[in-house]
């Protein structure tokens, strides 16, 4: 062996070492336990017996609710994807002087280091309970992903062709009305179909902290301890997700018929 | 008419492009201009409808009976100055998801107030005559289609047809055969030459033949400076002179077209 | 001469289509709003609630970080559940993928089971994954690194057995047709073929589970995010702003580290 080779065996073996240490000391912070897992499967598979048989009796209750998530997840992505597309003309190069592009992608950064469930905890302490709460977060937390996703696509729009619109005298918001919205539209809306599904799971998520809807029943329900109801909403929640992704891979292959993201 | 009086360029690496070029063009002329590759002829393209601004000299354009410098407007009058001026690209620059009526009439966006494009858009009788401008160029049967599924020379034909909507004063061509094929391109040139009747034609070639078949007056730039203005009949010892190095390889790119598709 | 234009592509006629498309979108926008007392007056009537909070909050109290020992702890309990639910959940996601993919299935049977499995597992929310969890494991870093590794299961376990699916036939013939076995058809040319999307998909799924094990955290899996769900619940918010405004920067960071890591590794791997 060489020494070159020999040094690399070695960098192999240190960093796997390195590697092991992080995992054990991962698996000690995590409070890993093998006993507590085996106890724990074992209850866990006693409680979701209690699941069962789930309580139709309280679908009927749960169709409001349900319908309340889809309303979030749906105002949320139509406010977002457009906030998100303005946030996009100042994020992309091409569109923007620089230091409204540093702005605007700083935003868009900033956002999607922030979990939408620390951004609902906030608009709850300041506005109280309610789907208000809810829109405004989930809104909130398609910047980040819709924001670059889109800024992106526009910077890739041939520069050629904005030239060449340019020269017949063409304003700056005519180029994005003629040239930037119909060359971005597919990339756009798939995008948006996406973080439709996205946001459906989310609003779930976001209920159980106060925005309503179906979340908050499944929350609620684990709270009193009535699971057969809790798991009534679980089948709808199950329900609803499945149908969004089916839906929303649907839309995507009509548009794009390769219907591949980004 | 316009007129182009000593304009130079330099690059802000201080290299000068430009070193003085100086020609008149009037209604009648299908001026086609030739040189070896880096001579600056597509920058004084460039320079002609203000996409580049000179860093001396003046290109005075006429039109309506008032006399402008284009190298000295800015901001709206740039714009409206550009209206005046149609242009056509070697790579055609359309915008490839719009229908070819659509991308005809962007060539009067420079014309219609932005407001009005943004709430009202184009008006029936523009979409006419559109569609006139495209019976021009021969292709009214492609109106509807998307520009995408179009060929090189039906693409080059819609661009030509946008330049005419335009009613420009003068029409420039960058390089506006480099991407076709030898038949295709005749039938380009066959296109623009009636034109020169209305307007001033100014196109940069690299096939030589071609544009001496067809274009009426011979501009040659080398090193940034014009070294032949005019009869189209240019000896080969000429021809030699004006393409130094470059010449011996010229009779193939005659033959093959550049594939710079972009 | 002329060619006519057919009446639906006249440009008024189009703008009479806007119009109705836009209408019907503005009626339904407004519609939702109601239905849902979406009202964004609100933020302007409402708006001194959002201001008093920042007035609160500001500034954040920066102090906590260091001055309560528990804080620095409970950034290595996120970090950790992420790391392990990634790493495991990454690790049986990889196992479940060659079952589930078609061309590496050893039946078709077991390859329905879990993909089957994985598209269950895809739709059950975390809230209860993470609810079930915690009654079966108790509160704590131990039930949200369970509900990552699992969800991490049916996420990337499809994206790898696509990815195994996609792989080009060609060398993996080549390898049969010398005389090899399934084995070393799969370890010769199909594992060479797919590590690249492999290791960048670890690195995602990192991303992801850092950001879900904040979440998790506020529904009784510990870490920072519980953190910030007391402060806020105490009432005590400049602290939380601090926590907050903490969280956004560590995010940032790894996410940096993780590109960086990603790019090298990736690197020396068409390298090789």
């Amino acid at each position: 062996m060489t020494t070159l080779q020999r040094q690399k065996t070695l960098g192999k073996i240190l960093s796997f070492i390195a590697f092991c240490i992080l995992v054990y000391y991962a698996a000690k912070l995590c409070r890993v336990d093998y006993r507590i897992f085996k106890s724990g499967i074992f209850e866990g598979f006693q409680f979701i017996q209690e699941l069962f048989p789930p309580d139709f009796g309280a679908l009927g209750e749960m169709l409001y609710p349900a319908f309340e998530t889809v309303l979030i997840a749906l105002l949320a992505t139509i406010l977002g994807a457009l906030i998100s597309l303005l946030l996009a003309f100042g994020g992309a190069a091409n569109l923007a002087p620089a230091w409204l592009k540093f702005v605007s992608r700083f935003i868009m950064v900033a956002e999607r280091a922030l979990p939408e469930i620390v951004i609902i905890l906030l608009l709850v302490a300041a506005l109280g309970l309610g789907a208000f709460p809810g829109v405004v977060a989930l809104a909130i937390g398609c910047l980040g992903m819709l924001g670059r996703l889109f800024a992106d696509a526009i910077e890739e729009v041939n520069p050629k062709t904005m030239e060449a619109v340019t020269s017949v005298g063409a304003s700056k918001m005519q180029i994005i009305q003629y040239v930037v919205l119909p060359e971005v539209m597919p990339s756009l809306i798939s995008n948006v179909l996406f973080r439709f599904e996205v946001n459906i799971r989310l609003s779930v998520l976001l209920g159980a902290v106060g925005a309503g809807g179906i979340g908050y029943e499944i929350f609620y329900s684990f709270q009193l301890l009535e699971y057969e109801r809790a798991s009534t909403a679980i089948l709808v929640v199950l329900f609803l997700v499945f149908s969004s992704e089916r839906l929303s891979d649907y839309l995507r292959k009509k548009i794009l018929p390769t219907g591949k993201l980004k | 008419m316009i007129e182009v009086k000593h304009i130079t360029k330099s690059l802000p690496d201080g290299k000068q492009i430009l070193k003085g070029i100086s020609f008149v063009a009037e209604k009648g002329d299908f001026i086609g201009i030739l040189g070896p590759s880096g001579a600056g002829k597509t920058l004084t393209m460039r320079c002609l409808n203000g996409l580049t601004k000179p860093s001396s000299g003046h290109i005075y354009v006429n039109y309506e009976n008032r006399i402008k410098d284009i190298s000295k407007c800015r901001g709206r009058e740039l714009r409206e100055m550009r209206q005046k001026i149609g242009v056509i690209f070697q790579g055609f620059n359309l915008v490839k998801r719009l229908s070819v009526l659509d991308n005809v009439m962007i060539g009067r966006l420079g014309q219609i107030n932005s407001l009005r494009s943004l709430f009202y858009g184009f008006t029936d009788s523009e979409a006419k005559e559109a569609l006139q401008a495209l019976e021009n160029v021969k292709i009214a049967h492609l109106a509807h289609r998307k520009v995408a599924s179009l060929s090189g020379g039906e693409m080059q034909r819609v661009a030509i047809a946008r330049a005419i909507f335009q009613n420009p004063v003068m029409l420039l061509a960058d390089e506006p055969i480099a991407n076709l094929d030898p038949s295709n391109a005749k039938k380009i040139m066959k296109l623009l030459k009636p034109l020169a009747q209305e307007m001033p034609v100014i196109g940069v070639f690299h096939q030589p033949k071609i544009a001496s078949e067809y274009c009426n007056r011979i501009i040659a730039i080398k090193n940034g400076i014009v070294v032949y203005d005019g009869s189209p009949n240019l000896s080969e010892k000429k021809l030699e002179e004006i393409y130094g190095e470059e010449f011996n390889a010229l009779e193939e790119a005659t033959m093959t077209p550049t594939l710079a598709y972009s | 001469m002329t060619a006519t234009i057919a009446k639906k592509h006249l440009p008024s006629e189009k703008l009479k289509k806007k119009v109705t498309c836009f209408s019907l979108f503005a009626i339904v926008l407004v519609a939702l709003s109601v239905q849902l007392e979406f009202n964004p007056a609100l933020f302007f009537t409402e708006g001194h609630h959002l201001i008093n909070l920042l007035n609160e909050m500001l500034p954040p109290n920066i102090n906590i970080l260091w001055e309560r020992h528990n804080i620095f702890a409970s950034v290595q309990e996120t970090i950790a559940m992420a790391f392990l639910g990634t790493i495991i959940g990454g690790l049986m996601a990889l196992i479940v993928a060659f079952l589930a993919a078609r061309n590496t299935s050893p039946s078709v049977i077991i390859r329905m089971f879990f993909r089957l499995f994985m598209s269950v597992e895809r739709v059950i929310p975390k809230l209860v994954t993470i609810l079930v969890f915690v009654i079966a494991m108790g509160l704590g870093p131990f039930a949200g690194m369970l509900t990552l590794t699992l969800s991490t299961i049916g996420m990337f376990g499809k994206l790898f057995a696509d990815a195994i699916e996609e792989v080009d036939n060609e060398p993996v013939e080549a390898v049969y047709a010398i005389g090899a076995n399934k084995w070393q058809a799969i370890r010769f040319s199909i594992i060479p073929q797919v590590i690249p999307s492999f290791i960048a998909n670890f690195f995602y799924a990192f991303d992801v589970n850092l950001r879900a094990a904040i979440g998790l955290g506020i529904f009784g899996g510990g870490g920072i995010g519980f953190e910030i769900h007391m402060a806020m619940k105490m009432l005590r918010y400049s602290d939380a702003l601090a926590l907050i405004l903490f969280t956004i920067v560590f995010i940032m960071l790894f996410e940096k580290i993780s590109d960086h890591l990603r790019a090298r590794i990736l690197n020396k791997e068409t390298l090789r």
